[in-house]
């Protein structure tokens, strides 16, 4: 069932481009872009996850999809609304979609009535509506009677059989009539033409089901004079003969043509007379009566009386006139079972006159003109962008290959010396060419994988909604920067992260309207969340003008849980972070408190996950602000190449503020043991990486060299090296992917020469070292 | 028997899938497209036997495409069979009044399509 398995892959990865799209088209209609592309997009959306869940028996989803797919087409055509009520609905109802989604995948069952309030409302909402409307309906068939009139012409059945056939009028029963066989009359209509649907192929569909027995009825057919070319003369008697044959069966080959034909089933013979009475023939009567007056077709333009007349005809052929073996003979057939080539022969004259009808003859040159415009108008638009899909796994391997390209770029570079680029001055200007290319390419390729934030983005207005709602406050979210791009790798470990903060923010932050009205602050609380991209990281930032953080409850609960030593003093700025603390926050007792906490161990788990780090930091009474620092996980980066013992390491460059010869730089002792280096009058940590990593180093202290770090929230930090090497790029290798995540390094790289640099990681540093002091 | 050649249009990357498995394990040549208008630059270019379409797609729809196809070009006895959900009656009778020949049900069962088609193919 591997094919089934591809189809379901697909299928779900179908869906979450969908389920992200349905959020974007929701941003904007909350927004006010209430028009009807957006929600033909929304409704397709819907229409296409139900299509997909149907074909794989995902029932609980096909059933929410389809009541709420209704309700779209009833907001579509008008029916319904598209109040501000109905747009919360909705954006409700693509949670249950997602939810719902998500289950058919992980095969996790929902409960039976999951989302039965929602599909109660849609139902009210239909009901309220739904008297207004029952006008549309009819319009479809007759649209297109304009449409050419096929014309069965067989001069020779004419000749041979012509007088006779009008002679004997409708009532000449065309074969002798067998106890319980099924006689059918079928006349179509132009529009059965007009369809591409065809008599003949009906006729073998029945031939399929038992023996039938086929006679044309030309009668109609009138003199060439008179003759129309696109009306249709031809009609047929059809006996079928088989024991088995119920009406349904019979009908069920006419399901196409349904509307564009008079039909009438019967079943015949002693036993089945009142049957075919009561039960069988009402049915193709009603049906004809209203088909015929509607048909402008000679044939069918017939006075009332007629119409009558000829519809008696249905049940009429319980009263036998049977004239066999003349009757039959003189059309075409008699043995049961026709062959189907001798039908096929009957028809064939006049196929190629339907097959050759010209179309519309009033409305083709609008019809034709159509198509010219909208081409013009669909070409311009697909020109705008146009993509392909490509395997996750081949853009990978392009951007391995591209990192080597850039190494070997750089070991070659490297190779370098004075002496050499006097000599070859032509190698030189190759190798910078080279250099820029392959620059170039990097980025380009690093682009194909890069994606704004904004499918994330997309969800969290819904999410905020939502928690508004249960919370009783009054949240709006303003979002910046959602056009920024991250690797989509992160992007997709970037939700949950964002959900818990923003959770938490909206939960734990944001006073109701009453306290804030008290506090001299608006009722309604803002969430801000914001991207940019800082160096060669990607900031994610969310904050909010809550309460902040009550320090004096995590103190007390990181005391109580023992994450902080009770003789220990945290700043401010520690206990913040100490909502991230391992073992700190998943304790319910915390959810009901003021403070942060839920969820929060989370967050930081995943970030880390993704070699990114997070920072907290909170005002009394004014907010809090998370900060979310995201590596560009496959992105090459500009470091600086330091020495620390004999190995050499890299500190990226974006978070280096300055470099000090530690001769010149004024460090003080402080109490603890540990130093801190004072610069323009900030005391800034100082971390000896010599010492932090266990190297030996004979460097005269003198002689070794400040790095001064920016960490999170403008924190900085001094890290202390033996020597600066100088400015170059690197490839990221995770350490995560070949060994394992290690504190105070964020990866890997290759240098030109060959040798392995670790990747400095500041902020995992200043953090690690919190925690050791707070612990 | 030469090979019949079907198109079929939707935008729905798992419906075309699966088609394109049914259809071509039933010896079909199979080509597609993902709205109407490229459907149509597919006629355009292509001799097909019979047509497979969706009705709800973006660009052009199904039914707009059943016109323009039945308008356009030799293609009034070109077969056209609407993908269709179940419960859509009046976008079936719609689909219809475009020129649409025939539906197949969504979901549809690989037999049964087989069988829709052959109804509808000479």
């Amino acid at each position: 069932m591997s094919d089934l398995d591809d189809f379901k892959a697909t299928y779900f990865d179908e869906c979450s481009e969908l389920l992200t799209a349905l959020e974007e088209e929701f941003a904007a209609i909350e927004a006010g872009e209430r028009d009807s592309d957006r929600l033909n997009a929304v409704f397709r959306a819907i229409h296409s996850i139900k299509g997909g869940a149907g074909a794989f028996g995902f029932s609980a989803l096909v059933g929410f999809a389809h009541a709420y797919e209704t309700l779209l087409d009833y907001v579509r055509d008008g029916r319904i609304e598209l109040t501000d009520d109905v747009v919360v609905l909705c954006i409700r109802a693509n949670d249950i979609v997602a939810d719902h989604v998500k289950a058919a995948q992980t095969g996790e069952a929902l409960p039976a009535d999951y989302g039965i309030d929602e599909k109660t409302r849609f139902d009210a909402l239909a009901r309220g509506e739904s008297i207004a409307d029952d006008d549309d309906n009819g319009e479809g068939p007759d649209e297109f009677d304009i449409d050419f009139t096929p014309v069965m012409v067989n001069l020779d059945a004419i000749h041979a059989s012509g007088e006779a056939a009008v002679d004997d009028a409708f009532d000449m029963a065309p074969m002798q009539i067998e106890s319980g066989h099924w006689e059918i009359k079928f006349t179509p209509h132009r529009a059965l033409y007009a369809r591409a649907n065809d008599p003949l192929l009906l006729f073998r569909e029945l031939a399929a089901l038992g023996q039938m027995h086929v006679r044309a009825v030309l009668q109609e057919i009138p003199p060439l004079s008179d003759f129309e070319p696109f009306a249709v003369y031809c009609s047929w008697e059809i006996t079928m003969v088989s024991p088995d044959l119920t009406e349904a069966m019979i009908r069920e080959v006419f399901e196409f043509v349904e509307g564009d034909c008079d039909i009438s089933v019967a079943q015949v013979g002693a036993a089945a007379i009142g049957q075919a009475e009561d039960t069988v023939a009402p049915a193709p009567v009603a049906k004809a009566v209203v088909a015929a007056p509607s048909e402008p077709d000679d044939l069918l333009a017939l006075a009332d009386d007629e119409v009558a007349g000829l519809l008696d005809f249905a049940p009429e052929p319980a009263a036998p006139a049977p004239t066999p073996a003349a009757a039959v003979q003189d059309t075409f057939e008699e043995a049961p079972g026709l062959s189907f080539a001798e039908l096929a022969e009957t028809i064939k004259p006049a196929a190629p006159v339907i097959k050759a009808a010209p179309i519309p003859m009033a409305k083709p040159t609008a019809l034709a003109a159509a198509p010219v415009a909208e081409g013009e108008e669909g070409g311009s638009r697909s020109n705008g962008v146009q993509s392909i899909r490509v395997d996750l796994d081949k853009v990978d391997r392009v951007v391995n290959m591209v990192g080597e390209l850039v190494i070997t770029q750089s070991m070659l570079t490297q190779q370098m010396d004075e002496t050499l680029r006097a000599r070859y001055t032509e190698l030189v200007r190759g190798l910078e060419v080279l250099a820029q290319t392959t620059r170039g390419l990097q980025d380009s390729v690093m682009a194909i994988r890069a994606q704004p934030v904004k499918s994330v983005f997309s969800r969290m207005p819904r999410l905020v909604r939502e928690l508004a709602t249960k919370t009783g406050k009054k949240i709006k979210l303003e979002t910046i920067g959602e056009n920024t791009e991250i690797d989509k790798t992160v992007i997709e470990q970037l939700s949950d992260p964002l959900t818990h903060m923003i959770r938490n923010s909206a939960d734990h932050g944001i006073e109701t309207p009453e306290k804030r009205l008290a506090r001299g602050k608006p009722d309604t609380g803002t969430i801000r969340l914001s991207a940019e991209q800082a160096g060669g990281n990607i900031l994610i930032i969310v904050e909010d003008d809550g309460a902040g953080i009550n320090r004096e409850r995590v103190l007390q609960v990181a005391r109580d849980k023992g994450v902080v030593a009770p003789d220990v003093n945290p700043t401010e700025e520690q206990i913040d972070q100490l909502i991230f603390a391992p073992g700190f926050s998943t304790a319910e007792a915390l959810s009901d408190i003021s403070g942060r906490g839920v969820g929060m161990d989370v967050v930081l788990s995943n970030i880390k996950k993704i070699g990114g780090s997070v920072h907290v930091r909170s005002w009394t009474g004014k907010g809090t602000r998370m900060t979310l620092r995201l590596p560009l996980t496959l992105a090459v980066l500009d470091v600086m190449l330091v020495k620390v013992g004999d190995s050499p390491y890299v500190v990226p460059l974006s978070s280096i503020v300055e470099t000090i010869q530690c001769s010149r730089a004024s460090f003080e002792r402080v109490p603890s043991g540990g130093q801190v280096l004072q610069v323009r009058g900030e005391y800034v940590q100082v971390i000896d990486l010599a010492k932090r990593f266990d190297m030996v180093t004979e460097t005269d202290p003198e002689n070794r060299f400040v790095v001064l770090c920016e960490a999170e929230g403008s924190h900085k930090v001094a890290l202390i090296v033996d020597d600066i090497i100088g400015q170059q790029q690197v490839v990221i290798k995770s350490l995560e992917e070949n060994f394992e995540r290690v504190d105070g390094i964020a990866g890997g790289t290759i240098l030109g020469d060959g040798n392995v640099a670790l990747i400095v990681d500041v902020q995992g540093l200043k953090t690690a070292i919190v925690h050791k002091n707070a612990a | 028997m030469t090979t019949l050649r079907v198109l079929t249009v939707d935008d729905s990357r798992t419906i075309l899938a699966m088609l394109h498995h049914t259809l071509s394990n039933a010896g079909f040549e199979v080509l597609q497209a993902e709205d109407g208008k490229q459907g149509l630059d597919v006629l355009k270019n292509e001799q097909v036997d019979v047509v497979i379409t969706d009705i709800n797609m973006p660009v052009m729809d199904g039914i707009e495409f059943i016109r323009h196809v039945r308008a356009t070009g030799n293609h009034q006895s070109l077969p056209i069979l609407i993908l269709t959900t179940e419960t859509s009656q009046d976008k079936r009778d719609q689909g219809k009044a475009a020129g649409g020949t025939g539906w197949i049900v969504k979901p549809f069962d690989p037999e049964k399509l087989i069988s829709v088609i052959n109804r509808v193919v000479h």
